[in-house]
């Protein structure tokens, strides 16, 4: 018995007393440990701003950022180093990027890039010392216009998480926010769901309408204005008394509006790219076109072609002006000629004529897709002049 | 051999009872850190230090030690050194710290070590452990700085990372890998076996007289025990 006591005692001894050596080492050296660790981690951080010292990590979670963000410090002058990870042409890009106390870039590097092209290693070079502005001024570089755009963006963002994790606010919301905050706020009855309308009748003095999908009513966007108008036509926001009577009236029309599909059989000459056509009962055109874009005309090795047209939706007046046009379905290559569902793109072509519709800016790097969809455009207007009895072009 | 002058208790353990060369133990940190000069120089003076500090406790508390904890108690004492070491590494030797990277921690398993404390530490003077601690440390450092010499220079064109431009040409990558480090291995203990003439022991048969740690042995009580198992 005794002899198990004395064992267990000594080995207890034993441990505790190289448990009290191994605190008294800890407790030297875990300081110089740890600042020999953030010495390592700083160098990356040295390297985007190279003036910097006694870097912090912030906890980001505490303050709203731009979605980009994944890691940031604080310097003691004051400055910031943001890491972010972007979505680039594939699968992103990793950046670091310094921001002075004064909202400058001091450095940007990237430093994982699943990009296909090398642009990624140097083009951060081109913000060191600019400022927000600046930064958006900052040309892409041809070819590769999506990493690089991500690239810029990521900076932007960047500087504006500085500027907030500095104190200061910046709106960061991306321009769908803005609009759905903006439509929010015209037609609180809307609860924030909101569709655009596809303009079918001639209205004067409105860009656009949002209707609400519950039907409470829609919000007209007049320039930077965003004007609620209630099922009925009122309009509910704070107006004065003329712009409201003008966007009531337009309302009317808009609701007034009743479309009759037509048989297309009746008629001789259309050119297959038309799908349907429909006529308002003030005598405009609805037609569904379908457009041979890279889907049908293009493919190669690398990009199959889809095999699908692109559908547009546009609405034109009886005498060929196009009153709105929709991208409705498209299978075009991804993040290249895809860009026709944009409403960047398709949005161009509202107003235009026969005689000016091929002045609009092509989709960078899908000419055969842009080249389709100006011919389905073409083939509206032509579709529309038979339709309204005239001749179109034969081709 | 008890009665052996404290200098020789220190000289042997550099070649006649090499730990690494003629004892063959500690072979897993051998091969592992010896690509490179000053890895395997950082390696044998953090064993070193381990090694002289635990047979100086261990030969302290020896009488207090009883017989059927002694290697709980041991590797306690060890691994507590060990752990001391590593983080003194890592504090004032960070390049050093990632060179040996999980070698470091497992010089707890070290058989050099365990294998003093059983062999040496736990029957002798605190003095003289705390020679032949050195003197094996110095023997397991010189060793492995030889081989690293070796596989470094000729394997790698490099000494302590420092490159040596015009051996570029000719090195021989394979001394790098493992086993060219294991065929370097068999090359010292060779030429160790040559320079010692075969004097060091080795061991020929499984007895007490075959056995290289024979001298610091108490004579018969492997046999012994061995038998009351």
């Amino acid at each position: 018995m005794k002899k198990y006591v004395k064992s267990t005692l000594v080995l207890v001894c034993i441990c505790a007393t190289i448990s009290l050596m191994l605190a008294a080492t800890n407790a030297i050296t875990a300081p110089i440990i740890e600042k020999n660790q953030n010495a390592a981690a700083n160098a990356a951080l040295l390297e985007v701003m190279p003036d910097g010292k006694d870097f912090e990590e912030i906890d980001i979670t505490s303050f709203t950022l731009p979605a980009t963000v994944t890691e940031a410090y604080k310097e003691a002058g004051g400055g910031h180093v943001i890491k972010l990870a972007t979505t680039g042409y594939s699968s992103g890009l990793v950046i670091m990027c310094g921001v002075n106390a004064d909202g400058t870039v001091s450095g940007t590097v990237c430093l994982a890039s699943g990009e296909t092209l090398g642009h990624e290693k140097t083009y951060g070079e081109n913000f060191t010392g600019k400022n927000v502005s600046e930064v958006e001024a900052v040309d892409t570089i041809s070819g590769a216009t999506k990493t690089t755009a991500a690239y810029r963006g990521a900076v932007k963002d960047a500087i504006n998480a500085a500027t907030i994790l500095g104190g200061g606010s910046v709106d960061i919301r991306s321009d769908e926010e803005i609009l759905a905050d903006n439509l929010a706020a015209a037609l609180p009855a809307g609860e924030g769901k909101f569709t655009k309308q596809f303009i079918t009748e001639v209205i004067e003095g409105i860009d656009a309408v949002y209707r609400a999908e519950n039907g409470k009513g829609a919000v007209c966007v007049i320039g930077e204005q965003f004007i609620g108008v209630d099922a009925s036509g009122v309009v509910v926001s704070d107006v004065d008394a003329g712009l409201a009577d003008q966007i009531s009236a337009q309302m009317e029309i808009l609701n007034a509006s009743v479309e009759t599909e037509l048989d297309l059989s009746a008629y001789t000459g259309l050119h297959t790219s038309l799908v349907s056509a429909a006529k308002t009962a003030t005598g405009n055109y609805v037609l569904d076109m379908k457009g041979a874009g890279y889907g049908i005309n293009g493919g190669d090795e690398y990009h199959p072609a889809s095999g699908e047209y692109i559908y547009i939706r546009v609405s034109m007046t009886k005498d060929g002006k196009i009153i709105d046009c929709l991208t409705v379905s498209q299978a075009e290559t991804d993040n290249i000629g895809s860009a026709c569902a944009d409403e960047a793109f398709y949005g161009q072509f509202v107003g235009k004529t026969e005689a000016d519709y091929d002045a609009i800016d092509g989709i960078s790097g899908a000419t055969i897709t842009t080249n389709g969809y100006k011919k389905a455009i073409l083939r509206a207007f032509e579709s529309v002049k038979i339709l309204e009895g005239g001749a179109g072009n034969e081709e | 051999m008890k009665n052996n002058g404290n200098m020789s208790v220190l000289l042997k353990g550099i070649l006649k009872e090499n730990p690494v060369l003629v004892l063959i133990l500690g072979t897993c940190p051998t091969l592992a850190t010896t690509n490179n000069v000053a890895g395997a120089f950082g390696m044998g003076i953090a064993a070193m230090a381990v090694l002289v500090c635990s047979n100086m406790l261990i030969s302290l508390l020896r009488k207090i030690i009883p017989d059927s904890v002694r290697i709980p108690c041991y590797i306690v004492i060890i691994a507590g050194f060990v752990t001391i070491v590593q983080m003194i590494v890592q504090a004032y030797f960070p390049a050093l710290y990632e060179m040996l990277g999980v070698y470091l921690a497992l010089i707890t398993v070290n058989c050099i070590i365990l294998g003093r404390a059983e062999m040496f530490a736990s029957k002798n003077s605190v003095g003289k452990s705390v020679l032949d601690g050195l003197g094996m440390g110095l023997g397991f450092t010189i060793a492995l700085c030889a081989m690293a010499f070796i596989r470094e220079v000729f394997g790698n064109a490099s000494f302590a990372g420092i490159a040596i431009p015009f051996l570029e040409p000719y090195k021989i990558a394979f001394l790098v890998k493992a086993p060219g480090g294991m065929l370097v291995y068999g090359l010292l203990i060779a030429l160790v076996y040559v320079i010692t003439q075969g004097k060091a022991p080795v061991k020929t048969e499984f007895s007490c007289a075959g056995c290289p740690s024979a001298g610091s042995c108490q004579t018969g009580a492997c046999q012994k025990k061995g038998g009351e198992q």
